[in-house]
């Protein structure tokens, strides 16, 4: 089954749509699925033109495509367990919250929160991502559990915070501390950031790029060799961040890291 | 007449020992206050009715009809922010947060521009803290990390810190060793036993450094940590481990600088770990003098300090995305009331720009930067001297401010009931 | 306006009035229990189910400073638990710490009308009455901290009973206070310093007086006063292995009762109960902790139960959480509170694979079922720290029902049953002990009957609940479930003579009252005129003297219950 939902003209168009309804697993049965508009409750026909073509029985058979101006949808793919989201162009914060299994795809940029608090599954997100990619809410000790985020572009600052498990790799820059409070889990940055890693406790963060100003913190632990987007680099280990007892490992080029404090 | 014990309504400190002298409806003298102090209790620019703007200049208004105009913006709006509240007290405060409940709406107050980062923190870490009479009947180490108490809490060193004597401190200014850490000499620093400066951006590695100090991994400290030398980490890490009481003390300095909330996060966990050694506690330096009063309020009913979305029914919070000058600068929200603070002032000029172009009512006494983004101003008395309530000092102790004489002012309590009155008669 | 409202066939337990089981009608008139309902009152069919005086819980941390920072501090627990606004009821969030709306919606559809808040500093004492205001469903009281207080540490070091009695007295009416509390006496003070005591008489720093001068003395001033509770004391090392001698020397502490009520309320007992040396060999001394309290009818405690699951432990026992951090290194806060006392949060998770809170959660329901008088030994969780109360339903079924302490048996660590005497305890209690545990054994204790609080007879303040539980037609030890379903959603909450909640949802907006104590000395004990004491006053505390005392306005429906001092 593939539905299509395609984005209606708003008269306030800067107001955010919540619609955490928007699941593959939701459109199985025709049921009527609510979304909001700021504090407004509407039918999801009320914000989208919705077309359904073929049938599914289960929900990893269905394909939700959302089109339009859908860079201020909030929680697209909360909670989703199955199927495939491919959003045409940008997407709101939240993207994935949660999600356990299935596919989202983002064309464009996705907006801060992109697979928070993850536990399976992939997105993959062609453009930029924002801020908390990867990440954990508020007060909470564990992030990202596990599944794949993978940004093609770049994304914002506190990439993969509280990393727990699963992977987070983003082919382009950081912003600052990608990686901290990280706690386990893989994070790949292909490109630059600053100050990766801050309090890690556990887990492993690679930079390919100039990681910047290296926090104090972290101890050198011998070399190795790391393979990445086909070529291979020789690799420099730090262990830490001491300050905190860690024992997460952070990888930066031994050929850039000139920076170090 | 001469009153005693005054509350000062200006910054955290919540001082309440002024001796204020009024006539009437002026005041004419004020005691034991600073210039701030003075200057508020003095200070006479208040708007003398409620106004409301039509076409491109301004009318003199009716409360009745500036009150009504109000709650139909708000009911009308979809995504409507109330924003302030720290100018205000408790009870104002309070029908502010069942207002945003009614409506749906977003609550925040000016947390989101001073120390937000600091209860992110706290959300991760914890705060060990303690009330300022703590710090100054027993620390005989201070620390001040980006905060001019000077200029911003004139009062703060000799009420409770440097200059304030206490029970097992008898001398304070002999006996107590105060540290400065910022990233520029001010008044504050050219009084410190020790001046620390960092590199702009830097206080984030200094912090790890002296952590690893006090936990004895100095052996890994390079030379220099953002432009402070290895020499002057470990005397500063000294000083504080041979404290008998070490109090830390925050600013805008750290809760504004790159990396915003891990700088204080890393000052909590540094005080945590000198905790393991010796007694020390850490407060940040609030600015309004009852903001820590919104923080209460939000929290006892919402369970969020600030930035608090009602817009799903429940109480959402999330900093970054619920916070005032995020949602500005997306342009989301799509009416707004201000309540005793002043946004105009203190916000970037891209929100100010979306709060020109929403409806925008403004609950104040005063003719503020403000004023010129509203399309309503409904000028109400001012907490602590012609009206009053709860006020949270900078620590958390709660006093009551007094009201020095009566005006012919409506209070906020009264303006905003009036509006919560006829919001709830509207939504049945 | 004459309200009245007619319960018919109510199966009442009403032990303050001697009633241990009775289908009968109660009348209500103008908030009261009255003999006959005024006519047109509205009728309520019971229909056999368990009727009980309004729920009362003699210790719980709900409201004030450090309560409310345990919400601030913890944005996780907040998602844990949100309502929407419903009807009359405001949005709630929270699980371990809720909203003050939040704590009183879910108490009162589980029948509780009167809450104690556990601690309060004086000197924050306005921020507790604040929050009393915005938890509209229960009567309100509050226990206030002297366990560091400096002045009343120099009455002990002066052995100066009467001069201590009269600093409480000013405290108590100052604050609004009901009672006093006493958190790891002088602990609190050492902690100032980074210290703790390690028993009750090892010496306060510079103050040089023990705990157990502290809690004699106060001890002695409380019965000056003629309080109508007792000193309510957290014992000295909270949750540290071993410290059942403590605890035992303090019960010891406790003078015959010369009255009807205790002379020492011990709270959350459970955490005083431990053997063993570490944590590695922990383990349950709650029969010599039961041994003690079945000799000494003057002393009076509460459970402190703690049940699996997450919540946040808040004490003003600071050198504790302090402890209790290190262990969790979770998070943790702390506030010293100059001149008075401390507190500390962190939040915890008791564990089913965690042989010490298998052992932590045993040593609660022991006190329970080997306190021989239910009077004695009352229901909490300590709310929040062993648990929130929303569990209290399931601690009573555990109570009632060996079997569900056998399925749980199964689930907890297996080592458990050679730490602890639990399994071999065959006894179950049956509805009248959970009906003196949870309402009439507190309102004695508390001293709070003379206010019409704890009972169901003519004169007695109309606050009733009816459970969807017929005690004839259910067997406990079997149908647990249904006793856990049952306690955790009333039928009707009436508070005052008003029907409150309805199965499971709050009604009317509430219209609570705080409970406070004034006792009148004569002029010469009087500290507010008492040169030395303001003196100090002034030079030490951060707050002015006229600044501190919390004014009317704070408690719009107060009730004030007043005493003559002996002095």
């Amino acid at each position: 089954m593939r539905v299509i939902l395609k984005t209606r003209p708003r008269k306030k168009p800067h107001v955010p749509i919540e619609a955490e309804g928007i699941i593959p697993q939701n459109f199985l049965r025709k049921n009527d699925l609510s979304v909001y508009e700021g504090n407004r409750e509407r039918h999801l026909e009320d914000l989208f033109f919705v077309t359904v073509e073929g049938p599914a029985v289960s929900p990893d058979q269905v394909e939700v495509i959302l089109t339009g101006d859908t860079g201020r949808i909030k929680r697209v793919g909360e909670y989703m367990n199955a199927g495939r989201i491919i959003i045409e162009g940008d997407i709101g914060m939240h993207c994935g919250n949660f999600m356990s299994a299935g596919e989202i795809i983002v064309r464009g940029n996705a907006d801060a929160w992109l697979g928070r608090e993850m536990r399976g599954g992939r997105i993959l997100c062609e453009g930029n991502a924002g801020d908390y990619c990867g990440a954990g809410y508020r007060g909470e000790k564990r992030g990202m559990r596990g599944g794949t985020v993978e940004v093609m572009g770049n994304a914002g600052d506190f990439v993969a915070e509280y990393l727990s498990g699963g992977e987070v790799i983003v082919h382009g820059d950081c912003g600052d501390l990608p990686g901290v409070e990280m706690r386990g889990g893989t994070l790949v940055i292909g490109g630059n950031c600053s100050r990766p890693c801050g309090n890690m406790t556990g887990g492993t963060c690679m930079v390919l790029g100039d990681p910047g100003e290296l926090l104090p913190s972290f101890r050198r632990n011998g070399s190795t060799e790391a393979e990445f987007g086909g070529k291979k680099f020789r690799m420099a280990v730090f262990r830490g961040d001491v300050a905190n007892r860690g024992k997460g490992t952070l990888l930066v080029r031994e050929d850039l890291k000139s920076s170090r404090p | 007449m001469r009153i005693e014990d005054v509350v000062c309504p200006f910054c955290g400190c919540l001082c309440d020992d002024l001796v204020v002298s009024v006539e009437g409806t002026k005041v004419l003298s004020v005691e034991n206050g600073c210039t701030l102090a003075t200057e508020k209790f003095t200070g006479d620019h208040r708007l003398a009715h409620p106004i409301r703007r039509t076409g491109g200049s301004w009318e003199k208004t009716t409360y009745d009809v500036a009150i009504r105009e109000t709650a139909e913006i708000l009911l009308d709006a979809e995504r409507p922010l109330l924003y302030g509240w720290s100018g205000t007290f408790v009870e104002a405060q309070t029908i502010g947060v069942h207002l945003a409940e009614l409506l749906g709406a977003v609550i925040d107050n000016t947390s989101t521009v001073c120390h937000g980062p600091s209860i992110m923190a706290i959300q991760e870490v914890g705060h060990p803290g303690c009330t300022l009479g703590q710090v100054k009947n027993r620390a005989d180490v201070i620390v001040y990390w980006g905060a001019n108490p000077i200029e911003a809490h004139p009062r703060h060193m000799s009420r409770y810190t440097t200059f304030a004597d206490g029970f097992f401190v008898k001398s304070a200014f002999r006996d107590r060793k105060v540290i400065v850490v910022d990233i520029r000499e001010t008044d504050s620093s050219e009084i410190a036993d020790e001046f620390v400066k960092v590199t702009p951006g830097g206080d984030y590695a200094v912090l790890s450094a002296l952590r690893m100090i006090v936990r004895g991994k100095g052996e890994l400290v390079p030379e220099k940590v953002s432009g402070v030398t290895r020499e002057q980490l470990f005397r500063v890490a000294n000083i504080c481990l041979s404290a008998r009481f070490g109090a830390i003390f925050f600013g805008l300095g750290l809760t504004m600088s790159r990396g915003k909330y891990k700088n204080i996060r890393n000052a909590i966990e540094l005080t945590e770990e000198l905790n393991r050694h010796t007694k020390f506690t850490i407060s940040p330096m609030r600015g309004h003098w009852n903001v820590y009063g919104s923080n209460e309020v939000f929290t006892w009913i919402t369970g969020y300090p600030y930035a608090v979305d009602f817009s799903r029914g429940i109480a959402f919070y999330n900093p970054g995305e619920t916070t005032s000058v995020d949602i500005l600068r997306r342009k989301e929200c799509d009416a707004c009331l201000v309540v005793a603070s002043d946004p105009g002032a203190h916000f970037p000029r891209a929100c100010a720009g979306h709060l020109a172009s929403i409806p925008t009512v403004q609950i104040d006494p005063h003719v503020n930067a403000t004023t010129h983004l509203s399309r309503i101003q409904i000028p109400v008395a001012v907490t602590g001297i012609d009206a009053e309530g709860t006020a949270y000092r900078m620590d958390g102790v709660p006093i009551r401010t007094r009201q020095l004489f009566s005006t012919d002012y409506p209070d906020d309590v009264a303006v905003l009931g009036r509006i919560y009155s006829l919001v709830k008669e509207a939504k049945g | 306006m004459t309200q009245g409202i007619l319960i018919k066939n109510a199966y009442v337990i009403d032990p303050l009035s001697g009633i241990r089981g009775e289908v009968m009608d109660i009348a209500i008139r103008d908030g009261r229990i009255v003999e006959e309902a005024p006519p047109g009152s509205q009728v309520i069919d019971a229909g056999g189910c368990l009727t009980l005086p309004g729920g009362i819980d003699s210790h719980s941390h709900v409201c004030g400073t450090k309560v409310n920072f345990g919400r601030y501090m913890s944005p996780e627990d907040m998602r844990a638990g949100r309502t929407s606004r419903k009807g009359v009821m405001h949005v709630t969030s929270g699980y371990s710490v809720p909203t003050t709306f939040g704590n009183s919606y879910r108490y009162s559809t589980m029948g509780y009308t009167t809450v104690l808040e556990g601690a309060m500093a004086p000197l924050e004492a306005r921020h507790t009455h604040e929050e009393f205001t915005a938890t509209p469903h229960q009567d309100m009281l509050a226990n206030t901290l002297f366990d560091g207080n400096w002045s009343v540490m120099e009455a002990v070091r002066d052995k100066d009973v009467k001069r201590a009695a009269a600093i409480v007295a000013w405290t108590l009416a100052a604050v609004r206070g009901f009672a006093i509390k006493l958190t790891n006496p002088g602990g609190t003070e050492a902690w100032g310093w980074g210290k703790d005591v390690a028993n009750i008489h090892d010496p306060v720093p510079h103050f040089e007086v023990t705990p157990a001068e502290i809690i004699s003395t106060m001890i002695q001033a409380n019965e000056i006063l003629r309080l109508p509770h007792s000193v309510h004391l957290h014992c000295n090392n909270l949750g540290v292995p071993g410290n059942f001698r403590t605890t035992l020397e303090t019960m010891d502490l406790a003078p015959p009762a010369q009255g009807n009520r205790q002379t020492l309320y011990l709270t959350h007992v459970q955490f005083h109960s431990y053997g063993g040396t570490t944590w590695r060999d922990i383990s349950s001394k709650s029969e010599d902790i039961a041994r003690s309290l079945n000799s000494k009818p003057q002393v009076v405690i509460d459970m402190g139960q703690i049940m699996f699951g997450r919540t946040t432990t808040m004490t003003a026992d600071g050198p504790m959480e302090f402890k209790l951090y290190m262990l969790h290194h979770n998070k943790w806060s702390n506030h010293d509170v100059e001149l008075e006392t401390g507190s500390g949060i962190i939040p915890v998770y008791y564990s089913r694979k965690s042989l010490v809170n298998c052992v932590m959660w045993a040593i609660g329901l022991e006190l329970a079922l080997l306190a021989k008088n239910p009077w004695q030994c009352l229901l909490s969780t300590d709310n929040p720290n062993g648990a929130p109360f929303v569990k209290y339903p399931e601690i009573i079924a555990l109570l009632m029902s060996r079997r569900m302490r056998e399925n749980e048996r199964k689930e907890i660590d297996p080592r458990t049953e050679h730490y602890v005497p639990l399994f071999a305890l065959e006894r179950e209690l049956d509805w009248y002990d959970i009906a003196v545990m949870t309402r009439a054994g507190q309102a004695k204790a508390l001293g709070i009957t003379r206010i019409g609080k704890g009972f169901l007879s003519p004169g007695a303040q109309a606050d009733v609940a009816i459970y969807p539980l017929k005690p004839d037609q259910l067997d406990p030890s079997v149908d647990y479930q249904q006793v856990m379903a049952g306690f955790s959603r009333t039928l009707y909450t009436i508070k005052r003579g008003r029907v409150v909640a309805r199965d499971g949802d709050v009604v009317v907006e509430g219209a609570n009252s705080t409970i406070w104590t004034r006792s009148r000395v004569p002029p010469g004990y009087d500290m507010g005129s008492d040169p030395e004491f303001t003196k100090k006053f002034d030079q030490y505390y951060t707050v002015r003297l006229r600044n501190y005392p919390v004014q009317d306005v704070y408690l719009p429906r107060g009730v004030c219950i007043e005493t003559e001092a002996a002095l």
